[in-house]
């Protein structure tokens, strides 16, 4: 039962955890394509050319393989757990 | 308001160092002299220096708890600095199980056959590092709990705590990230909103001033024309 315990509760709050780094790293990602396409036309009038160029870089982001690292955020403390389990009851 | 945050700011950052005192592991140097199991009444406060090795244990108001006795080193600063003198420690043996603080003990009774191994005399000392959490008060019955014996070959060995060492580079990290992830969070989500809301509250006060100004005209023609 407290094992239950400790697999819902941890698993609720690295859910957090991933749902906070997601949006945070996809908010860093979108304020530097923001300021690239600013760097790159200082003096843009067209915002639908910033959007899409803004959209683009999302889309890529969202295809390569940093979105599914944060997904080590299950992974890592899992190993943890198992290391300090292994570690502290071995002889 | 500027000393009520740094009092708020000094509570937290004591509340977090008990914390964190009773429950990261620091290590003994001690001689085992004799180990032995006893029941403890558990049914008052002092059952939050108890651990819960699983969950019928919640309930009953009594169990049997095994005990570690030894001779140990004094030291000061939390144990960085050696002394000559040694004073009796007395160790709980219970398995922490699932629950906090999350140390996952589950072999108190292999522990307890290790410490009963290294049982010695004070004319034949057999030194050992034990690892533990917790405080010993005598007062309320406080034992700390060990979680791991190994013998050692002298009283004088050097003991690294690489697992404090890593948890509080971590710590540090996981502080850092969380203030640039509320930066983050607040330049791009809040302050938009905030703008935005500012500038509604300014065109309503507008509206209001405007909307005074047309009541106390209205007045103003009712008051006798000098």
């Amino acid at each position: 039962m407290g094992f239950i315990r400790l697999i819902v509760f941890g698993f609720v709050g690295l859910s957090v955890l991933y749902l906070m780094i997601s949006v945070y790293s996809r908010s860093v990602r979108r304020e530097r394509l923001e300021k690239e396409f600013d760097a790159d036309h200082p003096d843009n009038v067209d915002e639908d050319a910033r959007d899409a160029y803004v959209a683009e870089g999302i889309a890529a982001y969202n295809s390569s393989i940093r979105p599914k690292l944060i997904g080590l955020v299950y992974v890592v403390p899992t190993i943890a757990i198992a290391a300090i389990i292994y570690m502290i009851n071995e002889n | 308001m500027h000393r009520i945050k740094i009092a708020f700011r000094v509570l937290v950052f004591m509340f977090g160092w008990v914390i964190l005192h009773y429950a990261l592991p620091q290590h003994d140097i001690v001689r085992v002299v004799n180990t032995y199991q006893e029941r403890q009444d558990l049914n008052d406060w002092t059952r939050i220096f108890w651990a819960r090795p699983d969950d019928q244990s919640a309930t009953i108001i009594n169990r049997d708890v095994q005990f570690i006795q030894t001779v140990k080193k004094k030291t000061y600063l939390l144990g960085f600095v050696p002394r000559d003198t040694t004073e009796v420690m007395v160790y709980r043996n219970e398995d922490t199980g699932w629950s906090w603080p999350f140390y996952f003990k589950f072999d108190t009774a292999s522990l307890q056959t290790e410490a009963d191994d290294l049982r010695s005399t004070p004319e034949q000392p057999k030194w050992a590092v034990v690892t533990h959490y917790g405080w010993r008060n005598e007062y309320f019955s406080a034992f700390p709990n060990a979680v791991a014996i190994r013998p050692v070959d002298s009283p004088n060995v050097t003991i690294i705590p690489w697992f404090n060492i890593f948890f509080f580079v971590a710590l540090m990290a996981a502080i850092a990230f969380i203030r640039a992830m509320w930066r983050q969070f607040r330049e791009r989500t809040v302050d938009p909103i905030m703008d935005s809301a500012g500038h509604r509250v300014d065109e309503v006060q507008a509206d209001i001033a405007e909307s005074r100004g047309r009541i106390s005209r209205w007045l103003g023609t009712w008051r006798s024309k000098k």
